[in-house]
């Protein structure tokens, strides 16, 4: 830890977290043996970096780390680097569609009932049957992922042995230095119908002021489950995240892991106005907006849906009962247009 | 009073308050409307016009534009609900407590969960009737912190899912020592599932069932209220408002 400046128990968190991220990348680049492998090294290194400058332009939050902060950047640089290098003599066309061809990252946002749920889980399970390993997280308190994936609900969080104390992190938790982010999903992941592999926030506590440590399931696991999203680097893993409904998830940068954000807009108008104010949250990323449970309403201004899923009351009788769509109604034209969604993803079709 | 509407997004929150809040101030009470949900819209289901939703600047968001935090200075919340709130149709005042749409409109620390606590907290309701329309799932409702003497409204219709939030929302709230927790069973298509939910609940239950004209209403951006007061719902809703202040 670097001398002569005053780090708070905030930075040292920063700080440890810097540290777990060059582990990751050397765990990456030690196993990387083909170009796929170092075509993500390269991108986890972006990703890391593109959530550092995020770091960097809170300086309220962290006064003391900037030192590190910078050398971190110049290490993320240095594996990016790298890895361009060790592909340098690839042809520019296979390097493209190895690129694309990744495992995907994939953050869902939108308002309330619009539908983040259903979409996520088919996704998922979808993604699953063409044989692909595909991890989901809930990252919404009020449980849904695991009704919808096929799972019973649980109150439980991260599990124990993902997680561990840190004063510096929020609410007092932070996943386990133990091991990898892609060793705690092998280890800890529930195995939803497919293979899917899952895990979630678990239960809210109650009102507790202040910091410090908390023992609500939700609590413990917020941070851990972000971090644990944004520290699977492996190429052939799909990760695809459910974002608690609204603006604040994306305020406090859940989707930190994603390159692509499905944004679900439902017919009614406060919809479309709530995926407009969620717009510019995430206009670093690429986009796909997927209109749901509409009958023959035109897209709504601004917002051209890359996918339609039809409105079905067999899904609404689906959730109702807390059954997985795909399980309840797999003959649905719902179904069939998220399963086209998963077909563009795999087949790497760029949105529009 | 102070009445608090929490449930899943989607469950109709919204919709209630708005028609809730007309109601008690068709009844003769004052009402102030707290919109706390960081995609404020409540504005939409009181009969407020959309331009003015979409524009109006709510409390957090005109605090970081002068400079303030949440907290810094402190400035009364009576004073803010005069400087920064909006009329809504019959007398009612229309505040919303944060607006997120980027990083720079949300407080670093709280997104704009403390506003809604301070407001919440803060409004006297002696003589007036405070509804907040809260972000959808359980954290606002930990935020807003109702206590012994509120009412909480538990917004469910009938997905497993929005069951179970609301079933959870009626045990955080006994928690809290809330001792009016109210569920509503809302866009109920049988007494069948409005028993079920109720078993599920074990609070209190009201019925609101589903009705086309809201539908309706909500696809084009208008208040149910103004589209068809003499709905089902709006009808039902009328119900409600008398049966808690009664």
């Amino acid at each position: 830890m670097g001398e002569g400046h005053d780090l708070t128990r905030r930075d040292e968190w920063a700080v440890q977290c810097m540290e777990r991220q060059l582990v990751v990348m050397e765990d990456l680049a030690a196993r990387a043996a083909d170009v796929p492998a170092w075509l993500a090294l390269e991108r986890q290194a972006n990703s890391y970096l593109r959530h550092l400058g995020t770091w960097l332009a809170k300086e309220r939050i962290f006064p003391g780390a900037r030192e590190e902060m910078k050398q971190h950047k110049s290490d993320l640089e240095g594996y990016a680097r790298r890895a361009r290098q060790e592909v340098a003599g690839v042809d520019p066309d296979v390097l493209e569609s190895s690129r694309a061809a990744l495992g995907l990252r994939l953050a869902v946002i939108g308002k309330g009932g619009a539908g983040k749920t259903v979409t996520s889980s088919t996704l998922a399970r979808v993604l699953a049957r063409h044989g692909r390993k595909v991890f989901a997280a809930d990252l919404d308190v009020n449980p849904g992922l695991a009704f919808s994936l096929g799972l019973p609900a649980t109150e439980a969080g991260m599990p124990e042995g993902a997680i561990e104390e840190h004063a510096g992190s929020i609410y007092g938790w932070q996943l386990t230095g133990d091991m990898t982010p892609i060793q705690v999903v092998e280890t800890f992941a529930s195995v939803a119908p497919d293979g899917v592999r899952f895990l979630g926030l678990g239960k809210i506590g109650p009102a507790s002021e202040g910091a410090g440590t908390d023992k609500s399931a939700a609590k413990q696991s917020v941070a851990a489950l972000v971090h644990l999203l944004m520290g699977i680097g492996e190429p052939d893993w799909d990760v695809i995240a459910d974002l608690e409904a609204g603006p604040t998830t994306p305020f406090e940068r859940y989707h930190a892991f994603s390159e692509d954000v499905v944004v679900v807009v439902g017919p009614a108008w406060r919809s479309a106005m709530t995926a407009r104010r969620l717009l510019p949250m995430v206009e670093d990323r690429r986009l796909t907006i997927v209109s749901n449970r509409f009958r023959d309403e035109p897209d709504h201004p601004g917002l051209p849906a890359r996918v339609r899923i039809p409105f079905d009351p067999r899904l609404a009788e689906a959730e109702r009962q807390g059954l997985a769509p795909l399980d309840a109604c797999p003959d649905s034209p719902a179904i069939a247009a998220i399963t086209r969604l998963a077909e563009m993803f795999m087949n790497q079709e760029v949105p529009v | 009073m102070k009445i608090a509407v929490c449930g899943k997004g989607g469950s109709g929150k919204s919709t209630i308050s708005g028609a809730l809040a007309r109601h008690l101030a068709r009844q003769g009470h004052k009402v102030v409307a707290l919109d706390c949900d960081p995609n404020p819209n409540l504005g939409i289901s009181l009969g407020v016009p959309r331009e003015s939703v979409e524009t109006m600047s709510p409390i957090l968001n005109a605090l970081l534009d002068a400079g303030h935090t949440h907290k810094d200075p402190k400035i009364e919340a009576e004073v803010l609900l005069s400087r920064y709130g909006v009329d809504a149709p019959e007398g009612i005042r229309l505040v919303a407590t944060g607006k997120i749409e980027r990083p720079s409109n949300a407080c670093l620390c709280c997104g704009s969960h403390n506003t809604t606590r301070q407001f919440f907290g803060e409004l006297p309701a002696d003589d007036r009737i405070v509804l907040a329309d809260l972000e959808a799932g359980l954290n606002d409702l930990i935020w807003a912190k109702p206590g012994p003497d509120d009412v909480v409204l538990a917004v469910t219709e009938g997905s497993a899912k929005s069951v179970e939030i609301a079933r959870r929302a009626c045990r955080l709230a006994e928690e809290l020592g809330v001792s009016r927790i109210i569920g509503i069973a809302n866009r109920t298509v049988s007494d069948v599932d409005a028993k079920r939910i109720g078993e599920e609940l074990g609070v209190e239950m009201f019925t609101v069932p589903e009705d086309r004209a809201v539908e309706d209403a909500d696809h084009l951006g208008v208040a149910a209220m103004d589209a068809d007061p003499s709905s089902p719902a709006m009808v039902a809703i009328g119900e409600l408002a008398a049966q808690i202040t009664r």
